[in-house]
């Protein structure tokens, strides 16, 4: 099988750890679930992410080299 | 005055019977409207009490007179109860998954558990309960018997629209003959020997005696009894049986569901008991929505939902005759049967299945659901769009004298669409001048409302008298004068360019005349589109559109980045005649070329000749150019274009310098130095290019087309070379040498390879048509600039038409084998599939005009499809979008403020404010130069600070000059 989260189009998808998500809830006011979704069987996922989990995602971007966005995994 | 009031927010749900009749202002129990005196009946379907629709009467609920009496609900109290045709889907999800004994959800507490579970996490991730609710009734229907009370559940079949049945296995009605013929021995088998009443007896455990009643039919086998006789002799015993759950029965078994295990379905029992979805009480909507008309011969017309509730009245009152009469069980449930349809068309007269009700005269009836849907229904129709007063619509023309942020309005539209002006210590004076002038002289008034609120139409006779009264404090509605702003928009509005705010300028005769220039970004031409025209009504209204929505803000285009608003056609076969060659031109005429910008004094000469001092066109064009503009660029029409400090040195102006879509040196304008400084400079250009043009001559006919004889020869030569090509390729295909191309059969090999040699003979022909054209010539002028037109287009007018294609193909259709009759059939040869060899000029012949018509045709379809598609697939993403918003914070959600993007297009920039090329990047040190030099504490700097020019802001044309940046243009 291949891995799609090595592949060189895939950007990556690191965890948050519980105070960088509060963090980041705190920066937005957010609540958790405000966050854009992310399907757990997402093969971009790392393997230990569990639903409840949110990931931070950065993109390479044209205009300002990197986009970071983060999302929540749900089931 | 009514206060506001603000809504803390809707709660949708299904409604108690009681709280219907609690709303009711009365019971409607009579059929009839009126009486022969015309006075509506008392509990008839007109009942005063419903609300008024005749002017003059007073509401007998609520004491309002017609127009401030909202209505109000009656009711009629249904003979038996009916389902709501709305809620049969859910209806018939309730009655798989409940108990037809004690009414619970068939999932135990485990279940149940998890199922409320995931209505909580939906509700939280904002996603529909409806599919939770769907998995859960999935599971419960597996359930065979109760979990709670152990009932055997039944099949539950829906017959659309409103009717149920339970299918049940029970004892077919011939049981012992059944088991009388699986006793017997099979004839065809013969070691089977059949099965004798006591062996049977012994096999099922049932006794002897039983056994022979069952034979004979006098016992009949239930439940286990049954099942060991199935097992025994391997038949089915059972046959379906369809058991019709009537509303009543229906209701009785919701009422029997409990709260919490509706709510384990994501339905809200507080609110929407499933009960309710099976109506004993029907609401009556008031009058005042369903108002009778009289016609011009004083008869009374009725509005379509009047006559389905004196349809629904009348079987409703035979239903209840029938009832207490006695009447056999299937006159009632016909009559209920009948009571039900009515209903459910007065609900929704477009269900499948069900015949729509019927008008007199056969048009189908207009009931409730029929009003709210689709593109006329109340939501698209009467809400999210509806006419609108202050708005203006005739054909438009062009004027190039006006400026591009400007739209000429004819004066009978000025004096009768207005603005409103609060009169004020000072300008009353003015406000005065209006009223007095009347509302036939020009810049006059036609309404004017007093502080008590009243309006008074200002007349020709009334005008000087009302004109002393105006004082601060009173409303003047005054004609459209020079320099108002109005919004200007041309349908389809598919971009932000379609809708774009002008000032007026009051003209005569009866069209809107508007400058050319704007034509991209409306898609405008002059051929006899329309536009509308929108007066803005309040000061904030009119502040908007001018900082915001005005012409000149619109120059960039979001959708590339790059000017949608620039030179188009003949301004830039203008530009192109003018700094081409270069040439030289005499005081006279180099002013006369500018005569219609600001510059009135011309440079230094470029030189002298014998006819005295002469100016080029590069410096005729460079007075236009913003000082201290630095620019390089390649342009289309070959060579560098060199700006240097706002002086042309070098290339020639077309298309890719001052075009509309990109045209660089524009674009450069815009974000280098100003909006309104790339207006006066477009509006400059085009006036320029204009005059240039108009100095130059410039014109097309039939003959600027034609080539020399000898052209025509080598044009021939070259066609028949191409024949002869083909007719080898042709031959070796015929004797099966030829070698097909990797991926491709031989057929193909052969088609594509006759495409490419009929190709290059188009080419040539063009290519030899190109060589005797002279550089001047029009045709050619006008496509090298950029202008208008293609060197395809001058091939085809000159040297030869080329192949005709249907769907990328030589043509093929027809005849069988063949294209048209005048071709034998397997006829490979280029004329036979559609080969244009003839010129526009020359003329087809009738074959090819064939040909010609079949490939236009497919162009012709092609467009008419894509815009059908194009323009539903784009209303789909504008409703799936629209809710979307940038927040303060940078970030982009939707209305339940859930995170879309975090930073908008994930870098916070606005398309039209980047550079819209790699090769040209936003001087981005030279801003922050700007940004530091602010930032100083620096005494000196500090002085250099506050003595800063603010930059100029969005200030009208009209205003005096001192604000803008540069001094005057149009």
């Amino acid at each position: 099988m291949v891995d799609a989260s090595q592949h060189e189009l895939v950007p990556d998808h690191v965890l948050l750890e519980d105070s960088e998500i509060d963090s980041v809830l705190e920066e937005y006011g957010l609540s958790r679930t405000d966050l854009p979704k992310i399907k757990r069987n997402d093969p971009a996922l790392p393997d230990d992410a569990t639903p409840g989990d949110v990931i931070k995602i950065v993109r390479d971007s044209r205009t300002t080299d990197t986009a970071t966005s983060y999302r929540l995994v749900i089931e | 005055m009514q206060t506001p009031k603000q809504l803390g927010g809707i709660r949708f749900g299904l409604m108690d019977p009681e709280t219907y009749r609690d709303l009711s202002a009365t019971k409607v129990i009579t059929a009839d409207t009126y009486d022969d005196d015309g006075y509506p009946i008392d509990m008839g379907l007109m009942d005063p009490r419903l609300g008024v629709i005749d002017p003059g009467l007073e509401c007998r609920t609520c004491g309002q007179h017609s127009g401030s009496c909202p209505g109000h609900f009656g009711h009629i109290e249904l003979a038996a109860p009916v389902i709501h045709v709305g809620f049969t889907t859910l209806m018939r999800r309730l009655l798989r998954s409940t108990c037809r004994e004690c009414g619970r959800l068939t999932l135990d507490e485990m279940q149940m558990e998890e199922y409320r579970d995931q209505q909580e996490r939906a509700d939280e991730l904002g996603k529909d309960p409806d599919t939770v609710l769907k998995a859960a009734v999935r599971e419960a229907r597996k359930a065979g018997t109760c979990p709670h009370c152990g009932e055997p559940q039944a099949d539950i079949k829906h017959e659309k629209p409103t009717t149920y049945y339970e299918v049940e296995n029970v004892l077919a009605s011939e049981y012992s003959e059944v088991i009388a013929s699986a006793m017997q021995p099979d004839a065809d088998d013969e070691e089977d020997e059949g099965i004798s009443p006591s062996e049977l007896a012994d096999q099922t455990g049932i006794s002897l005696e039983r056994i022979n009643q069952i034979l004979g039919g006098e016992f009949r086998p239930l439940d286990e009894d049954r099942r060991a006789l199935e097992k025994a002799l391997d038949v089915d015993l059972t046959e379906e049986d369809m058991n019709k759950l009537m509303p009543s029965d229906i209701r009785d078994w919701f009422e029997d569901i409990p709260d919490s295990d509706i709510e384990v379905l994501g339905i809200d029992a507080e609110n929407s008991r499933p009960e309710w979805m099976i109506m004993t009480v029907l609401p009556v909507p008031p009058v005042t929505a369903r108002p009778s008309i009289t016609l011009d011969n004083g008869q009374r017309s009725e509005d379509d939902l009047t006559h389905k509730l004196v349809d629904i009245i009348r079987i409703n009152q035979r239903f209840m005759e029938n009832r207490e009469a006695g009447a056999p069980q299937l006159i009632i449930e016909d009559l209920w049967e009948l009571l039900q349809y009515h209903v459910t068309t007065f609900v929704d007269n477009e269900i499948s299945g069900t015949p729509p009700a019927r008008h007199r005269s056969g048009r189908p009836l207009k009931t409730l659901s029929q009003r709210l849907k689709g593109k006329e229904g109340r939501f698209r129709g009467s809400l999210s769009g509806k006419r609108v007063n202050f708005s203006a619509r005739t054909v438009i023309s062009p004027d190039p004298t006006l400026s591009l942020n400007e739209v000429g309005i004819p004066d009978r539209v000025a004096s009768e669409m207005t603005i409103t002006i609060n009169v004020t210590e000072r300008n009353t004076e003015e406000a005065r001048q209006y009223v007095a002038n009347g509302p036939e002289q020009h810049p006059g008034a036609n309404y004017v409302k007093r502080p008590d609120g009243r309006r008074l139409k200002v007349t020709p006779k009334n005008c000087e008298e009302l004109a002393t009264k105006i004082e601060a404090g009173w409303e003047v509605n005054r004609h459209l004068v020079d320099g108002d702003i109005v919004i200007f928009n041309r349908q389809p509005s598919l971009h932000r360019m379609s809708i774009m705010a002008h000032e007026v300028v009051v003209m005569p005769y009866k069209t809107f005349r508007l400058n050319t220039v704007v034509c991209p970004p409306y898609n405008a031409d002059f051929d006899g589109d329309e536009m509308n025209l929108h007066a803005l009504q309040t000061e904030e209204a009119r502040a908007e559109a001018r900082v915001l929505m005005r012409v000149q803000e619109q120059i960039l285009s979001p959708r590339f980045g790059e000017n949608i608003i620039g030179a188009i056609q003949d301004h830039i076969s203008g530009t192109y005649l003018l700094t081409n060659d270069n040439p030289d031109f005499t005081e006279t005429q180099a002013l006369d070329l500018l005569r219609a910008t600001r510059v009135d004094e011309l440079p230094d000469p470029d030189g002298e000749n014998e006819t005295g001092p002469y100016w080029t066109g590069r410096t005729v064009f460079s007075l236009l150019l913003p000082d201290g503009l630095n620019l390089e660029f390649t342009s289309s029409t070959g060579g560098d274009v060199v700006i240097e400090d706002g002086n042309l040195i070098e290339g020639t102006i077309d298309e890719d310098a001052v075009g509309a879509f990109g045209g660089e040196i524009v674009d450069t304008i815009v974000k280098q130095y100003s909006e309104t400084r790339a207006r006066v400079f477009i509006n400059e250009v085009a006036a320029l290019a204009m005059r240039a043009i108009m100095h130059f001559g410039f014109s097309i006919g039939i003959d600027d087309e034609s080539i020399p004889p000898v052209a025509d020869e080598q044009v021939d030569e070259a066609i028949d070379s191409a024949y002869d090509r083909i007719e080898e390729l042709i031959d070796t295909y015929e004797n099966g040498d030829l070698e097909s191309l990797p991926g491709r059969t031989v057929d193909e090999t052969l088609e594509m390879k006759i495409m490419q040699t009929l190709g290059k003979a188009r080419d040539s022909a063009g290519e030899i048509a190109d060589d005797h054209f002279s550089d001047d010539n029009p045709a050619v002028v006008m496509a090298r600039s950029g202008a208008r037109g293609s060197m395809l287009n001058l091939t085809q007018m000159a040297g030869c038409v080329g192949q005709q294609a249907v769907r990328g193909e030589r043509i093929n259709r027809g005849y069988e084998d063949r294209t048209l009759a005048h071709y034998e059939e397997n006829d490979l040869s280029a004329e036979a599939h559609g080969f244009v060899e003839n010129s526009y000029r020359s003329g087809l012949t009738p074959r090819e005009f064939f040909f010609h018509a079949m490939g236009g045709r497919e162009g012709l379809v092609d467009t008419a499809v894509r815009t059908s598609k194009s323009g539903y697939l784009q209303r789909r993403l504008i409703n799936a979008l629209s809710e979307l918003e940038v927040q303060y914070d940078g970030t982009v959600r939707d209305t339940s403020d859930t995170v879309v993007q975090f930073e908008f297009g994930e870098d916070g920039t606005s398309p039209v404010r980047v550079s819209s090329d790699d090769d040209f990047d936003v001087d981005v040190e030279g801003i922050t130069d700007r940004v530091l030099e602010a930032e100083f504490d620096d005494a000196a700097d500090k002085e250099a600070f506050i003595g800063r020019r603010e930059p100029p802001t969005n200030l009208s044309e009209h205003t005096e000059p001192r604000f803008e940046e540069v001094e005057s243009d149009d």
